[in-house]
């Protein structure tokens, strides 16, 4: 900004900066403003994907079919004397099936979970079940993967940061998962965690006596989330490590030599010092990481497919299968402002600025 | 600087060779088992192509270059590129390349769509699955322009009703698909039975007796029954044929009513269910027909249902089962209750090309009888002209054909017709539904009333019994 009574020499650097900078705003303006204003005006439409129909405006009804959801309460079975049934192979309540009390006007509602409270069996509905459990999976994929990279990242930017013969080699090593293609990577896991021993994990759990050598890594709800933080933590963890190690090399030599020479412990020079020192570094690896992992789509796509969707490659399926252009635009709008959401708090919390003032 | 890169890079490079080395080992989707020559008793299709007028195709010295999407990798492709060479060699001035297709068809389906979004030239040729036709026919050449009319002649008539919306014939019938039931005839000797099971409860039983039986005698990876269990189009086939063997309907039926919710659907549901962890492994859940097949192939099943593609790879030289196996149609709840789902694929020209003319002459001549007779007898692809199953050269190379005719003729059609263009969703919901029944997420009576619904929803369709 031009302080006031600026000089004519400052008044013509400025015009100047402007005219330096009108092609790339027109060119942003082409390649993600207009892109993204279509998006959100597709969302309002119900066109459809590769077709000659006829695009209709809809209104919110995408958003309304995202993103509602209910909670119910369900009623155990009762036999004629009004006494609950005790369901022979698990020995607990029978309850009613869930679809008796979710609704079904104007739009039917499904189940997306349930659970139990004070003795109450409660289901969860929603319009679009898939979703919401897809927005679910993601954020837990995210926060799991961000926290393990950390705190692995940090460990191996420590390691590497010390003075030990071969420590360039070492950084080398380190860096080979994160320049695999994500791609190329995700196909390489699915193929280890094949459901038979001609994958590589079922072989040496059953070699290690865990196990029938017939775990369904990737069709086992239990088994698809850590599977696949199991993967990003293993591709991601390098690129974090050396975003800690650039961070750590800024902090001089010396005031850890006073410290030494103060009697403070490894521990304690790590938590009073280095991490404090890091925090900027730290905080800059937290948004990278937290919107990356929260746009995942790849290793989604590539290792499950269809059994179970990130938030992105939900989206793909509903564009490209269902051929339904405006509803998955609505979801793409949907993860954008999420994303939006957690990239300001982040800005908030950890005082990450945009500009130098 | 460099001198940091240089360690570096070279490493990069190793592990790169390393990985590229591991993949060519274990991760080769399918050990191709084409012969690198056809034999000599097979007819060539040159003669075919040789009478195709192709001079007066382009103008003189001008090459046409097409492109065609095919298959994934494996025998089929490996089948396609020779023939395609041979096709190159006797056409000069119209050049096909072939590239392979996604395996799965769902994401081929996918990168369709996308071309024809674009409206994209890019793609000339392609194989289309035998559910698209009426979801794709907007996008696709009417091949009656080119004379395609003579050239279905002889198809099965059920196939071409298939390929023919509005009037306009979107794709060439280029092989029909049944599922099939495989077994181990030396396995039934072994275990004194005399024959292939002719219902479930029979196929359960001879599974679980030799199941136990080999691992008894030290096989721990044995199983009984192998199937495909992913949540993905395979799954409504598979499932499809549980249930219509069970009487329990086509989900869909040809008048615009559902009919899944019924008990003898939800039974058969549980059914399959029930066999995981006894007679089928529990990595069935992430099987597609390469990954059953391959349990098969080395050996390691008693019974496993798939397509008629296995068949010759089964045969091959690499698979512990040559020559110990046969087919036959698969149970059904009361001996004759069998069902197959139909499958197959056709050959259809984009309207996008900017050739379709010489799209049109390549894909007549790809899914003429001599074509699909010389894919029959190398690569064991059903061939959808009546004639070839009074073939004695098709005869002899692949004796199950002429027996299996009924199964293929009387195969029963997903509701794609009658769900168009809304079959993916239906399938999707069919299948995700199937899915959470075999990973223990609900129970039968369930799945088929969430099915119906799902299918009330999206369809506006009356519901009733099958």
């Amino acid at each position: 900004m031009a302080q006031g009574g600026a000089s004519d020499l400052a008044k013509r650097e400025q015009r100047l900066a402007y005219w330096l900078l009108a092609p790339t705003f027109i060119v942003l303006l082409l390649i993600a403003i207009y892109p993204l204003m279509s998006v959100v005006y597709n969302s309002f439409t119900n066109a459809v994907f590769a077709s000659t129909t006829p695009t209709e405006f809809v209104g919110f009804q995408n958003y309304r079919t995202l993103l509602s959801v209910t909670v119910k309460s369900i009623p155990p079975k009762r036999d004629e004397a009004g006494n609950p049934i005790i369901d022979e192979r698990t020995g607990e309540v029978a309850y009613e099936s869930a679809v008796s009390v979710l609704p079904r006007e104007p739009q039917r509602f499904r189940q997306v979970t349930q659970f139990s409270l004070f003795g109450n069996r409660y289901v969860l509905g929603a319009t679009d079940p898939d979703f919401i459990r897809s927005v679910w999976d993601t954020v837990v994929f995210t926060v799991a993967t961000v926290f393990l990279e950390l705190v692995l990242g940090m460990i191996v930017a420590l390691i590497v940061n010390a003075n030990f013969k071969g420590r360039g080699l070492m950084r080398a090593i380190i860096l080979v998962p994160w320049a695999v293609p994500t791609a190329v990577s995700s196909q390489m896991w699915a193929y280890m965690l094949q459901p038979n021993r001609t994958g590589f994990f079922n072989t040496v759990f059953w070699y290690l006596g865990l196990g029938s050598g017939e775990i369904p890594f990737l069709s086992d709800p239990t088994w698809q989330l850590p599977s696949m933080i199991m993967i990003d933590v293993w591709k991601t963890t390098p690129f974090m490590a050396l975003l800690l190690l650039a961070g750590l090399q800024l902090i001089p030599s010396d005031i850890y030599e006073a410290a030494n020479v103060d009697g403070a412990g490894p521990l304690r020079q790590f938590f009073q010092m280095t991490l404090p020192m890091l925090r900027g570094t730290i905080a800059v690896a937290l948004v990278f990481r937290t919107l990356d992992a929260l746009r995942v789509f790849d290793l989604f796509q590539i290792v499950l497919g269809q059994a179970r969707y990130s938030m992105a490659s939900y989206t793909y399926y509903q564009l490209i299968q269902n051929r339904q252009m405006g509803y998955s635009s609505a979801s793409s709008v949907v993860i954008f402002l999420v994303l939006s959401i957690f990239a300001i708090i982040y800005m908030r919390s950890l005082g990450v600025r945009s500009d130098e003032r | 600087m460099s001198r940091k890169f240089v360690p570096l890079f070279s490493l990069f490079l190793v592990v790169m060779l390393i990985l590229a080395a591991c993949g060519g080992g274990q991760s080769a989707p399918t050990p191709t088992t084409a012969p690198a020559e056809a034999p000599a008793e097979a007819p060539t299709p040159t003669e075919a192509a040789a009478e195709a007028p192709t001079a007066e195709a382009t103008g003189e010295g001008e090459v046409v270059h097409l492109r065609f999407i095919s298959g994934g990798p494996g025998a089929g492709l490996d089948f396609t590129m020779q023939q395609v060479e041979e096709w190159n060699a006797n056409h000069p001035n119209i050049q096909v390349e072939v590239i392979a297709g996604p395996t799965s068809a769902t994401d081929r389906y996918g990168l369709y769509l996308q071309t024809f979004q674009a409206q994209s030239s890019d793609i000339d040729v392609m194989e289309i699955d035998v559910i698209w036709p009426g979801d794709l026919a907007e996008h696709l050449v009417d091949l009656n322009e080119y004379g395609g009319a003579e050239a279905v002649a002889d198809d099965f008539p059920a196939i071409v009703q298939n390929n023919t919306v509005d009037g306009r014939l979107v794709g060439l019938p280029f092989f029909t698909d049944g599922g099939l039931l495989y077994y181990r005839t030396d396995l039934l000797e072994k275990y004194g039975y005399s024959g292939p099971p002719t219902t479930w409860a029979e196929l359960e039983e001879m599974a679980q007796a030799i199941q136990d039986g080999e691992r008894a005698e030290g096989n721990q990876d044995f199983w009984g029954f192998v199937w495909q269990g992913k949540a993905y189009e395979g799954l409504t086939c598979d499932a499809l044929e549980w249930i219509y063997s069970s009487g329990g309907g086509t989900i869909v039926s040809p008048d615009k009513v559902i009919t899944i919710n019924n008990q003898a659907a939800a039974e058969a549901l549980d059914m399959a269910y029930n066999w995981i962890g006894k007679i089928t492994p529990p990595g069935v859940t992430g099987f597609q027909e390469e990954e059953s097949r391959r349990v098969w192939h080395g050996g390691n099943a008693a019974f496993m249902r798939n397509w008629p593609y296995a068949y010759s790879l089964s045969n091959g030289e690499d698979s512990a089962v040559a020559g110990k196996f046969d087919v036959t149609a698969l149970p059904g709840k009361e001996p004759g209750m069998s069902a197959a789902t139909l499958g197959g694929w056709q050959l259809a020209v984009s309207k996008y090309s900017q050739h379709p003319k010489e799209a049109a002459e390549f894909v007549m001549w790809l899914a003429s009888a001599e074509s699909q007779k010389a894919r029959a007898i190398n690569i064991s692809l059903i061939p959808t002209k009546r004639s070839l199953y009074e073939d004695p050269e098709v005869i002899a190379a692949q004796p199950f054909m002429a027996k299996m005719l009924p199964v293929f003729t009387s195969a029963v059609a997903r509701p794609s017709t009658v769900t168009a263009p809304r079959y993916n969703e239906v399938s999707n919901i069919f299948f995700t539904n199937v899915s959470d029944v075999l990973t223990g997420k609900q129970n039968g009576t369930d799945a088929v009333a969430n099915i119906e619904l799902d299918l009330q929803d999206l369809l506006g369709f009356e519901v009733g019994a099958p």
